[in-house]
């Protein structure tokens, strides 16, 4: 204990000289003499047990950093996967700043909870963290939060007493010496975010498309597939197993967990000297093997909107002060917290910690964790409950379907989207499969969210409320631009290109002119 | 026909002491077996929460070694005490407030006669059949702006546990209900106004509702997790325990902090089993007394 | 249905009694419910006849009236003060004062009625949007705040109250003026403040008790429940919280949405989850009834020593405070707990669960629903138990004499003596506990917080149906322990369990006697 707090007096120090030096040139104006104040904060960070202290630590090193900036700080701790919902469930009285798991993020923007970072510290950003963090950053091109850690992903820790290098390479091996040695392979298959590691492992996707105000637009996923039924088959491998458990939360009677870091320090102590870490093992399934893959994740910091842009300033500054290199360095030496900063990676301490490269190891078989509508969490989660129940492959197809029913009922269910038009035809290899987002704008005209690639000969319809009752289409079928009856034939695209799709109704709704805008 | 009641009747009169010690061996082994059941979860709590070996759930009922450092770590390295203070703090002010309320509402329903008074009863019965819960959505917003959430939770938490509490007038109605009329009507005769029949007349003879009122009063705040979670909105500062806790039971923290929880868990049911206990009698006699009529 | 002569139903056995008392009530339902009908009709003409005596007293008023009383009816308690009422004049005037004022100030009672877009379907609640600006001084956007449409709404509706309280106190000071003339017409003497102050600890002692606790239930119950019953008619959920992104009326769409039927419409999770509750809440209240009865029967036996013991054992459960215990309880039996590894251990699971791969009494939906039946005995049995000691010892002890002399059995004494008394008094009870259960959020939620999840529903209402989730959790579910908190769907499913509690009510209402006549039994 006092170890660490010595470390960390003489990291601050440290910080503090080369915060003289380097933060100054970050922003255009002088913050010493332009922002020269006393502002009360509330901070939200990790709950874990020093995190709190740590933050107060730097920031006080910030303030002498800083002369003229007094900051009277509370901290509190709120875990990171729940700090983003809480924050959205009263924006107004929300901290000022908070720490939170990237999934959260465009529903923070949709929120207007997230102050972006200025032009000139957003680019400063950019260039001082590795390209994954910064891309969970953004959402629709522009940066939104201040990256914090680069480690919120998964891998596995198996007791080396059971298992031996080569054993861990293949599911099918560590089930049988687990089930050998009447121990538990512990892995979360009914959390969506551990769920997903088969399916990426068999290629397919899920991908979710945001506008610029992070309201989910259509979803692009591959999960209800031949490759999703290898994927299911490639669980039951595990949980049709006795030594199958599905919390992965604790260590009892453990011969494998898969989670991440942040179990280190509980795997350390259950295992002792015999524990390993490594990557994910790989499954074969009809003869063919595939490498499981997995989430990368990131945490964020996240400023709140301020009525008053001095503040909103000061926290910006802030907020870079506390992400940068030395800084994560200080997080990663007291709680083994992985670095987003290119800078602190490449320390010798963090390429040498065994846990981080594991992590590493895995990351190269990651999917970085981008936006994600909380009804793939919902609903992916219970893909591992089938496979586990399930006794035909007729089951494990129900369960898949169940889970593609779910997903079009969510885009189908928003109230907006009820309302509004969609266009849906051969686009983007969908065939007349996704709806495509229109916004209004005017009242009477809508536009596709998106341009598209349309080759010659394509051909679409816009619906209302994602069904056939209003569909508008072309009944001369020979111009770009043509008015369009209820319930006639497709509209056919002419000329190849990019366009975006759009349509203006009649007053009384009745039918539509639709027309091809060419995207720039 | 009558030969066989005879007979019934001499069988009974002669076994009627040996079945009358057989049933109530019986009972004693029922009473004893339900006496283990249902005091064997505070033992694994307090077992637990001795636990030196492990901080997470291993699946043993004793502690392979004993020891106080759960208790120690409760109270030297987490905000416990503050947590423990705030809600001693609302347990009381709960407690005094809630029984005036109580108090007023179910007396009126009782011994007055007014206008009105069928209709009342009837709203409330109808607005208890509303969840209580979906109301905190706008008590918390309105709340949040006059601030009297995150810091002040204590305080705005009271409230909330206070302000309907009329509604919860039936147990002390059906007390009241039991003091003959009589009393009041001699004393209206004698020239007493209806506040000193109040007064001087039935709470003297109510100590034990009164008591049992204030007993309730005292436990909520204790006991409520689903509205101080909302109002308290993760303020460490106007933390209550049921919250604070709840947290140690995350899944990011459940490893580090289980046998924590237990012993926290044995702290905060203290005061409130001392309490309990000390005034248990008057409990019963409200539950039995008022219950009855509800 | 004929109705049987008493004669001809003392001839009916047991059976046939119950059979022909359940079709009497479902035979009494229509008639039951014309008679409600014009119950309500008539309720509604007596309400238009008093509003048009109203207004012929009110005009009958302004003409006998002399100066002041009429100058009231523009400017309030002036009457009051003529006659010589001088505080509540007063108070009538001050109560004007502060309406016009709230209702004139920029952002009082006007402003907020006019926000609302009252009712108008696709139309926002309040008009300005807060939104992000760019500050090019300090290169960082600020936040230019807008409307809220919850306060926007709240205000709103709090105005329209006040409104109708000001009608309502208009008139009231009239009919003041008018029984003020009355009485001077009889040449007796008006009442003065002094007295009116004296009558509020004797003739209107009930006003002084009851004010607080009454505002207290208006201000924290009525109105946030009337709040949320507008709520469901719009599209409040997180995405549109009111403070960064305006709601909006839609009206009944959501309904429309509760009751689809289909694949991740709501109605499938709805029909679940309610069969389940109303499942839960029968047994829950029923198995505790009767256990609890029996435990007290037992206690209270003559002979049975240590009779305060056996009860301070039983009330510990109650002295605890449940979210230590349930939690523990709900960690003993996980399938690392002590109880659960112990069960599993010894192979007591049955085959089929292993078969499953469900190794923990909570992994199997209807292992789980037992167990947590099961477990609420545990908990609720101390409070039948006090209960029932009381009504016991109520029972007249000859009875029993009386009845053991007649050669009856402790059995015979149990069904003919002590249950139908117990069930006599404790009707009502029976019914707000089954309600309570309904609504028993602490015993599902700390012990299973729903699961095990449903994986033939999936999700609805923005979170995924477990198969133990009562019609509360999954409300609370919808708003706090999701990402996209639905309100406006928690608040329908608010009203409906309301609907359910009052059709419930009213059956046993009309079935129970004791619930009559509450001054029947003292």
């Amino acid at each position: 204990m006092k170890m660490s707090k010595i470390l960390s007096l003489v990291l601050a120090v440290m910080m503090l000289v080369t915060c003289l030096v380097a933060c100054k040139p970050k922003t255009p104006e002088n913050p010493n003499e332009d922002l020269k104040g006393t502002y009360d904060i509330t901070m939200w960070v990790s709950e874990k047990d020093g995190v709190a202290d740590q933050f107060k630590q730097q920031i006080a090193a910030f303030m002498e950093a800083n002369p003229g900036i007094v900051i009277n700080v509370q901290v509190e701790g709120v875990t990171e996967a729940d700090a983003g919902s809480k924050v959205i469930a009263d924006v107004a009285s929300a901290p000022d700043i908070y720490c939170f798991a990237q999934d959260q993020l465009a529903r923070l923007v949709q929120a207007a909870a997230l102050l972006k970072p200025g032009k000139a510290a957003a680019a400063a950003i950019a260039e001082a963290n590795d390209a994954g963090s910064v891309t969970a950053a953004k959402v629709a091109g522009e940066l939104q939060a201040y990256p914090l850690t680069s480690d919120n992903g998964y891998f596995m820790y198996y007791d080396k007493s059971v298992l031996s290098e080569e054993d861990v390479k293949d599911l099918a091996t560590i089930v049988a010496k687990s089930e050998a040695a009447n121990k538990k392979v512990r892995y979360a298959l009914e959390n969506a975010w551990y769920t997903a590691s088969f399916f990426f492992a068999t290629g397919c996707h899920h991908n979710w498309t945001t506008d610029e105000n992070g309201e989910f637009v259509s979803v692009d996923d591959t999960f209800n597939s031949d490759a999703g039924m290898i994927a299911m088959k490639g669980m039951q491998i595990l949980t049709k197993s006795t030594a199958y458990d599905s919390n992965a939360d604790i260590f009892t009677d453990a011969a494998v967990v898969v989670s991440g870091t942040w179990a280190a320090e509980d795997a350390k102590s259950y295992f002792g000297d015999n524990m390993g870490v490594t990557k994910l093992p790989s499954f074969t399934v009809e003869g063919k093997t595939y490498q499981l893959a997995s989430y990368s994740g990131y945490k964020l910091m996240g400023v709140k909107p301020q009525n008053d842009p001095k503040k909103g300033a000061v926290l910006s500054l802030l907020a870079q002060y506390l992400t940068n290199a030395e800084n994560q360095l200080a997080r990663f030496n007291e709680f083994g917290w992985g670095p987003s900063n290119k800078e602190a990676q490449a320390n010798e301490a963090v390429q040498a910690n065994v846990v981080l490269t594991a992590l590493a190891a895995q990351n190269q078989f990651a999917t970085p964790q981008g936006q994600i509508a909380g009804v793939f969490w919902d609903n992916a989660k219970l893909l591992g409950a089938v496979a586990k129940n399930a006794t035909t492959d007729a089951d494990l197809k129900k369960g898949l379907d169940d889970y593609t029913a779910a997903l079009a009922a969510f885009t189908k269910l928003t109230p907006e989207q009820r309302r509004s038009y969609t266009v849906i035809g051969g686009i983007k290899d969908s065939n007349w499969g996704t709806d495509f987002l229109m916004k209004e704008e005017p009242a009477g005209t809508w536009i596709s969210v998106e341009a598209f690639d349309l080759a010659a000969g394509t051909e679409f319809k816009v619906r209302k409320g994602m069904s056939w009752d209003v569909a508008f289409g072309d009944n001369a079928s020979n111009a770009d631009a043509s008015v369009g009856t209820n319930n006639k034939a497709n509209f056919k695209v002419e000329t190849a290109g990019k366009y975006y799709i759009k349509m203006v109704l009649n007053a009384d709704e009745t039918s539509a002119v639709i027309e091809l805008v060419p995207a720039e | 026909m009558a030969n066989t009641t005879d007979n019934k009747l001499k069988r009974k009169g002669m076994g009627a002491k040996a079945s009358r010690r057989l049933s109530n061996f019986v009972i004693y082994v029922i009473l004893i077996l339900i006496t283990v059941i249902w005091l064997f979860p505070f033992f694994g709590i307090v077992m637990e929460s001795f636990k030196i070996d492990t901080q997470a759930m291993d699946g043993e009922l004793f502690p392979k070694q004993w020891g106080f450092d759960n208790y120690i770590r409760l109270f030297k390295e987490t905000d416990f005490i503050k947590w423990f203070i705030n809600t001693a703090i609302m347990g009381v002010a709960t407690a005094v407030f809630q029984t005036f309320f109580v108090l007023a509402m179910s007396y009126t329903l009782s011994r007055l006669r007014f206008k009105g008074r069928k209709a009342l009863m009837n709203l409330m019965l109808i607005l208890g059949m509303f969840p209580g819960f979906l109301t905190m959505i706008l008590i918390y917003k309105v709340f949040s702006d006059l601030g009297l959430t995150m810091q002040m939770a204590p305080v705005g938490l009271v409230i909330v546990y206070c302000a309907s509490s009329g509604m919860g007038y039936y147990v002390s109605k059906g007390f009241f209900d039991t003091i003959p009329k009589t009393l009041d009507e001699a004393a209206r005769v004698d020239g007493a106004t209806r506040w000193q029949v109040f007064y001087k007349v039935i709470m003297p003879l109510s100590g034990s509702i009164i008591i049992y009122t204030i007993l309730m009063g005292f436990m909520a705040p204790w006991g409520d997790f689903m509205m101080a979670s909302y109002i308290i909105h993760e303020n460490s500062a106007g933390m209550s325990v049921a919250v604070g806790m709840y947290e140690w039971l995350s899944k990011t923290m459940l490893n580090s902090h289980y046998t924590m929880f237990c012993a926290a868990g044995v702290v905060v049911a203290i005061p409130v089993v001392a309490v309990f206990l000390a005034l248990q009698k008057y409990y019963v006699e409200g539950v039995t007394g008022g219950a009855v009529k509800g | 249905m004929k109705q049987l002569s008493d004669l001809a139903y003392l001839k009916l056995n047991k059976f046939q009694r119950f059979w022909y008392n359940f079709l009497m009530f479902l035979a009494a339902i229509p008639r039951w419910f014309v008679g409600l009908c014009k119950r309500i009709g008539r309720a509604v003409a007596d309400f238009f006849i008093d509003i048009k005596d109203g207004i012929l007293d009110i005009g009958r008023t302004f003409k006998q009236g002399n100066w002041a009383v009429k100058l009231s009816f523009l400017i309030f308690g002036m009457g009051n003060l003529y006659y010589g009422q001088i505080m509540r004049g007063l108070f009538f005037l001050l109560f004007e004062v502060i309406f016009i004022v709230y209702m004139i100030l920029p952002s009082g009672g006007i402003h907020w009625l006019s926000k609302g877009n009252w009712f108008q379907t696709g139309a926002t609640i309040g008009n300005q949007q807060g939104h992000l600006e760019y500050d090019p001084i300090y290169d960082t956007d600020k936040w230019i705040p807008g409307d809220d449409s919850v306060k926007v709404l709240l205000y709103g509706l709090l105005t329209i109250i006040f409104i109708i309280a000001f009608i309502w106190t208009w008139r009231l000071q009239i009919k003041q003026c008018r029984i003020c003339m009355d009485i001077t017409a009889k040449g007796k003497k008006i009442k003065s403040g002094k007295e009116d102050l004296k009558s509020l600890l004797d003739d209107q002692f009930h006003k002084t008790l009851l004010s607080l606790p009454v505002i207290g239930i208006l201000a924290f119950t009525v109105l946030p429940i009337i709040f949320m019953v507008l709520v469901a008619f719009t599209s409040y959920d997180a995405a549109h919280d009111g403070y960064s992104n305006l709601f909006s009326w839609v009206g009944l769409e959501h309904f429309n949405e509760l009751f689809d039927f289909g694949q991740g419409g709501l109605g499938l999770a709805f029909g679940e989850i309610l069969s389940w509750t109303l499942m839960w809440s029968f047994f829950a209240t029923f198995s505790n009834y009767f256990l609890g009865m029996f435990v007290a029967i037992m206690i209270n036996k003559k002979g049975i020593k240590l009779k305060k013991f056996w009860r301070t054992v039983l009330v510990m459960t109650i002295a605890i405070p449940q979210f230590v215990s349930l939690l523990y309880v709900s960690k003993m039996f996980d399938s690392s707990g002590i109880i659960g590894e112990l069960i599993r251990d010894m192979g007591w699971l049955p085959q089929s669960m292993v078969d499953a791969h469900q190794y923990s009494l909570w992994a199997n939906p209807t292992s789980a629903k037992i167990l947590l039946i099961v477990i609420n005995i545990w908990i609720g049995i101390p409070y039948i138990m006090l209960m029932a000691t009381g009504i016991l010892m109520n029972i007249p002890a000859d009875l029993y004499e009386s009845s053991r002399i007649d050669g009856a059995s402790p059995w015979q004494q149990y069904t003919r003596i002590t249950l139908p008394y117990m069930l006599f008094v404790t009707g009502p009870y029976l019914l707000t506990s089954f309600v309570g259960n309904l609504n028993n959020f602490n015993v599902i939620y700390l012990l299973t917080g729903g699961e095990p999840l449903n994986t033939e529903i999936g999700s609805a209402g923005g979170t995924v149906v477990g198969h133990t989730d009562l019609l509360i959790t999954w409300l609370f579910k919808m708003t706090l322990g999701s990402t996209d908190s639905r309100y406006y769907m928690a608040s329908i499913v608010g009203i409906l369990i309301f609907v359910v509690c009052a059709v419930l009510s009213l059956i046993v209402y009309n079935v129970i006697p004791s619930t009559k006549n509450e001054e029947d039994f003292k």
